[in-house]
């Protein structure tokens, strides 16, 4: 059997001081936690809920004062009407693809390389390792002209390579995925070495099936930041073709006047694929405690 | 004039400082540097003119004077960079330090226009303005520095008092002349009724400080970048009259529900609304689409009493052409092209006062469909004064961001006015002027 | 402690120990290289570039100048720079404990099985992807000093005179820091669930045996358990929280006054708006010392604990 390195020991044999938790009725506390819940996710989903409103009003009644939550008009023409003055088909399209090819590499090599970074020992490969995080640390904005001029050079200036090549190979991922495989004991790696295992047998056989939660958390986070990014793709793509959703959205901004109601059609629209991705991807990183397979 | 080897660094230094230099620099850097501007194909068959413009779909003056130009040139063809309205100015500043070639840039706001010209990225077109007629386009001086221009206005827009003329007449107010400050807050408390949703406030001012401070500048002669804003008082004290008289719709509020204007107006939250010449287009569409009831007409600006002329403030919008166009030619046509009166008929057409003012075009303006036929309403439209919104200067921005903050301090009653006044000056002298 | 394991042999001679050490080091590096390839091409050299860009004078269109310090001298006397550094320092010390509670009571709280636990999880992920412009409007009517639930209920507690939220300079920070937490919970409980997954339910049922109560179980089990994750989440919050800059823009635009000017903000102004890039560079730098020492000190102290 293998112990975690990490692992606290349990609490300690001897009796410890508070007894067994008093049992009290299991209704009354799934009760109570039903309605805790509905009370945070009432408050999480308010503003949501004002989006939703909002995209069926006209532009005109969406900032009245004080705010109204029930529109004067069901407008759902709304939702036809935003397919006509954007295309949106393209626009989702565009940030579909970039959001899943950044996303896909992002998450390849960046558990790579948190591989080496956390289960091969080389020199500086500390020093290395907060080289990579003190990069998260620099604001965009302070980069953003430099790296814009290296990628006019290069002549990939509006193309949809220029972000994934900017995005895919962030700082982040490779944290994340170092951290989790910390935790994975190293008596684990140890034994399959002893098995005759390469390193990267390692991770592909032993290391790679047991993050599974780490990864899809990876995924989840690293698509939906791709999926709402505006400024990235705002000073690099010019064509209108190459635009991604967040960009369309602001396409209703007017130097002095903005339409409101389609910029939160068009949020809810763009939500919904997220949304759809959580609900369904959620069982990976949400396994229950009973599958997770650390066991010797 | 200038060595044609100017040792770089040293001229650097003055460059943002003195925009006068950095026209003769960039008059330098064009004698020496690339200088392949004039001999593009121009030899006929067709070529492409790129512009950079903000949300072309929903700005129509754009393709209106595109196709006008195309019309007027066969073989041409222009092709618009699109980019979003709201962060223009970023995203061009990032495209010109990479190297664009894209020929002409509109220019959103003199503010950018100083800056771009001062680096030397956009190309002197002084000979042209000099050779055409520019004595009826508005706002050309805001793009004269120190004698040369870079850029030349296609678009002027001034500021005037939008009310709804329904709740006029039902309150018995008739405007038939230009008002003052004081009739107007008289009529504002006039006008306010109802409560909770119902409430109608009497005027609505938006957030923008040029409310109330570009105003008190272009009617008392004030300099928004002399570090004395004694001037701002009266503007100050009225407006916050109002709001706490419950005339006007607390400022507070209005910043953190992002209170927009149109909804103000067109939702007739608002009997009075001080506002852009832009608007005009806006309000007509509304109208035009069912979204919006009112009724409408125009007044001048109200005046401090005892003014005899009209004045009120506006701000131009003009095209540039790059340093680095490929096209300079073509582009500089276009530019010309856009200030001159067919350019002008062309954007008319859509709801958009051109900087060209001629007594030919507002006939036309006015004829569009919707705009309120009383004579008050095209006195509006024919100030005798228009100021520019803000000084162009080096200082600008700096001494804009903190008229800004402090702005917002007297409106939310952090600050009293005299105290509010006083720390912009305090601030403005030590932390811009100094 | 863990890669000397790897290799005991304590009885190789030098060569094979040295030849060891030399393959281990390819072996990593080529974990590494194909992310280190596009991170060091595409962020590295550009923020080395900026770094260095804080000691000249660079307008974006014309050649760099050297200055030296002159930059930092600079900064040392601008009060915005002052004020800024104040509020991102103070918005930090609220955001990173709250978001950081926040987001862990979440992951507890819904890392169990209850019926529709699914729909509650993808709710609480909501608000990091819900338009920003519904967030501030939707939280500053909250907010409202007169009409908003918030002061009516402090009112209704009986608080006289409850603080006017965004619309006063104390009270704007508060409200940020509020929004934000609500926001962000959600994110970092993602990263949470990941975390509680990899603790094997073993020990919780030797904790049962031995007679642990749920407060000792998570003090004894889940917390110890849970330090690389919360590390990591501690370390990304500070990062996070100290570049803080697009939901100020919306809700407060760092007014009123400068009472939620942010540093990320004035590196934003200085820069790609008044075209002093290198000026901008200067804050970015000194941005990221501040947070690089922290991150350091967490480093440090992640190292420390888990010996």
């Amino acid at each position: 059997m293998t112990t975690l390195r990490e692992a606290p020991p349990a609490a300690g044999p001897g009796p410890s001081q508070a007894g067994p938790p008093p049992r009290g009725p299991r209704i009354f506390r799934r009760t109570l936690a039903y309605v805790s819940l509905v009370a945070v996710t009432l408050l999480v989903l308010l503003p949501l809920g004002w989006m939703v409103t909002s995209s069926l009003k006209r532009n005109n009644e969406v900032f009245t004062i004080p705010i109204e939550w029930i529109p004067r008009e069901f407008r759902w023409s709304n939702y036809v009407e935003i397919w006509e003055q954007i295309p949106m088909a393209t626009y989702l399209g565009n940030s579909l693809y970039l959001s899943v090819v950044i996303t896909f590499l992002q998450v390849l090599t960046g558990s790579f390389a948190a591989y080496g970074f956390s289960k091969v020992s080389f020199p500086c490969r500390d020093g290395l390792f907060l080289a990579y995080i003190a990069t998260i640390a620099v604001p965009w904005q302070a980069y953003m002209v430099p790296q814009y001029i290296m990628m006019q050079r290069a002549d990939l200036i509006n193309t949809h390579l220029s972000i994934i090549l900017l995005q895919a190979f962030g700082a982040f991922g490779v944290f994340l995925m170092r951290q989790y495989y910390m935790s994975i004991p190293d008596e684990l790696c140890q034994a399959a070495r002893i098995d005759g295992l390469s390193e990267y047998g390692i991770y592909r056989r032993i290391i790679l099936p047991l993050s599974k939660p780490a990864l899809a958390s990876l995924a989840l986070l690293t698509f939906v930041s791709t999926w709402n990014d505006y400024m990235g793709p705002f000073i690099y793509l010019t064509s209108n073709e190459l635009w991604t959703v967040q960009l369309g959205l602001r396409s209703f901004v007017g130097q002095y006047q903005a339409d409101y109601a389609m910029i939160m059609t068009g949020a809810v629209l763009s939500v919904l694929p997220v949304m759809v991705i959580f609900l369904f991807g959620q069982r990976y990183f949400i396994q229950g405690i009973a599958t997770s397979g650390l066991k010797g | 004039m200038i060595p044609s080897n100017p040792p770089k660094a040293r001229v650097r230094r003055h460059l943002v400082k003195t925009a006068g230099v950095a026209a003769a620099l960039a008059l330098a850097v064009a004698a020496c540097g690339g200088g392949g501007s004039g001999e593009t194909a121009e030899g006929g068959g067709s070529t492409t003119l790129t512009i950079t413009v903000w949300n072309l779909a929903k700005t129509p003056e754009f393709t209106a004077l595109f196709d006008a130009f195309e019309k007027a040139n066969p073989g041409v063809t222009v092709k618009p960079a699109d980019i979003l309205a709201d962060d223009y100015p970023e995203k061009v500043t990032t495209m010109l330090a990479g190297g664009d070639k894209t020929d002409v840039i509109t220019m959103k706001n003199v503010t950018d226009y100083s800056r771009y010209s001062a680096r030397g990225q956009l190309l002197d077109i002084t000979d042209m303005v000099k050779s055409t007629d520019t004595s009826k386009l508005a706002g050309l001086d805001a793009f004269n520095v120190n004698d040369s221009y870079f850029a030349l206005p296609y678009r002027q827009d001034f500021w005037l008092l939008y009310y709804n003329k329904a709740m006029f007449d039902k309150a018995n107010i008739k405007l038939d002349g230009p008002i003052t400050w004081d009739d107007y807050a008289k009529y504002a408390q006039q006008l306010s009724q109802g409560d909770g949703n119902q409430k109608v406030y009497g005027t609505y001012h938006h957030t923008w400080r040029s409310v109330i401070q570009a105003i008190s500048a272009a009617q008392t002669g004030g300099d928004q970048l002399s570090g004395d804003y004694n001037f701002f008082a009266d503007q100050y004290n009225m407006a916050l009259g109002l709001q706490k008289g419950g005339n006007a719709l607390d400022f507070g509020t209005a910043t953190a529900q992002q209170a927009d204007y149109r909804t103000m107006f067109e939702t007739a939250a608002t009997a009075m609304m001080p506002m852009g010449t832009w608007y005009i287009s806006g309000i007509l569409e509304a109208k035009e689409k069912g979204e919006s009831q009112v009724d409408w007409a125009l007044a001048p600006m109200p005046q401090r009493p005892g003014a005899t002329d009209v004045t009120t403030f506006g701000s131009p919008t003009a095209f540039a052409v790059n340093k680095r166009s490929e096209n300079a030619d073509l582009a500089r046509k276009f530019v010309q092209f856009a200030a001159s009166k067919a350019g002008a008929e062309a954007i008319t057409k859509v709801g958009v006062v051109p900087a060209l003012q001629d007594p030919a075009i507002t006939e036309a303006y006015f004829g569009l469909k919707g705009m309120p036929a009383d004579d008050l309403s095209k006195k509006a439209f024919e100030p005798d004064k228009v100021v520019l919104e803000m000084p162009v200067s080096d200082k600008t921005s700096d001494v804009d961001t903190i008229l800004n903050e402090e702005h917002q301090l007297i409106m939310v009653g952090d600050k009293s006015v005299t105290e509010g006044i006083k720390s912009m000056s305090d601030r403005v002298k030590s932390e811009v002027l100094n | 402690m863990a890669h000397v394991m790897t290799h005991p042999a304590p009885g190789g001679s030098q060569t094979p120990r040295r030849r060891r050490a030399w393959r281990d080091t390819l072996i990593g590096w080529s974990f590494i290289l194909p992310n280190f390839l596009g991170f060091a091409l595409f962020t590295l050299v550009p923020v080395l570039a900026a770094f260095a860009l804080a000691f000249m004078e660079w307008d974006s269109a014309n050649d760099p100048e050297w200055v030296g310090l002159e930059n930092f001298a600079r900064l040392w006397n601008d009060e915005n720079f002052h004020v800024a550094l104040r509020n991102t320092i103070y918005y930090s010390a609220g955001h990173i404990p709250l978001t950081l509670a926040a987001a862990l009571g979440l992951a507890m709280a819904l890392n169990r099985r209850l019926r529709g636990v699914e729909f509650f999880r993808t709710a609480a992920f909501f608000p990091y992807v819900t338009s920003l412009v519904a967030v501030a409007v939707v939280w500053n009517m909250l907010f409202n000093p007169t009409a908003g639930p918030v002061n009516l209920f402090l009112e209704a507690i009986g608080v006289q005179d409850p603080p006017r939220w965004v619309a006063s300079t104390d009270w704007a920070m508060p409200a940020v820091i509020a929004t934000s937490v609500w926001r962000d919970m959600g994110y970092y409980m993602v990263l949470y669930l990941a975390g509680l997954q990899t603790i094997p339910k073993e020990y919780y049922e030797a904790a049962m045996v031995d007679g642990a109560n749920a407060w000792q179980r998570f003090w004894r089990i889940t917390i110890p358990s849970l330090r690389p994750t919360t590390f990591f989440v501690l370390v990304m919050l500070t990062i996070q929280s100290f570049k803080v800059l697009d939901l100020i823009v919306v809700m407060t635009d760092g007014g009123p006054g400068r009472s939620t000017l942010v540093l990320a903000q004035l590196i934003f102004r200085e820069g790609i708006r008044e075209g002093e890039f290198g000026y901008s560079s200067a804050i970015a730098l000194v941005l990221f010392l501040l947070v690089f020492t922290v991150t350091v000190v967490q480093f440090r102290i992640n190292e420390r604990r888990s010996s």
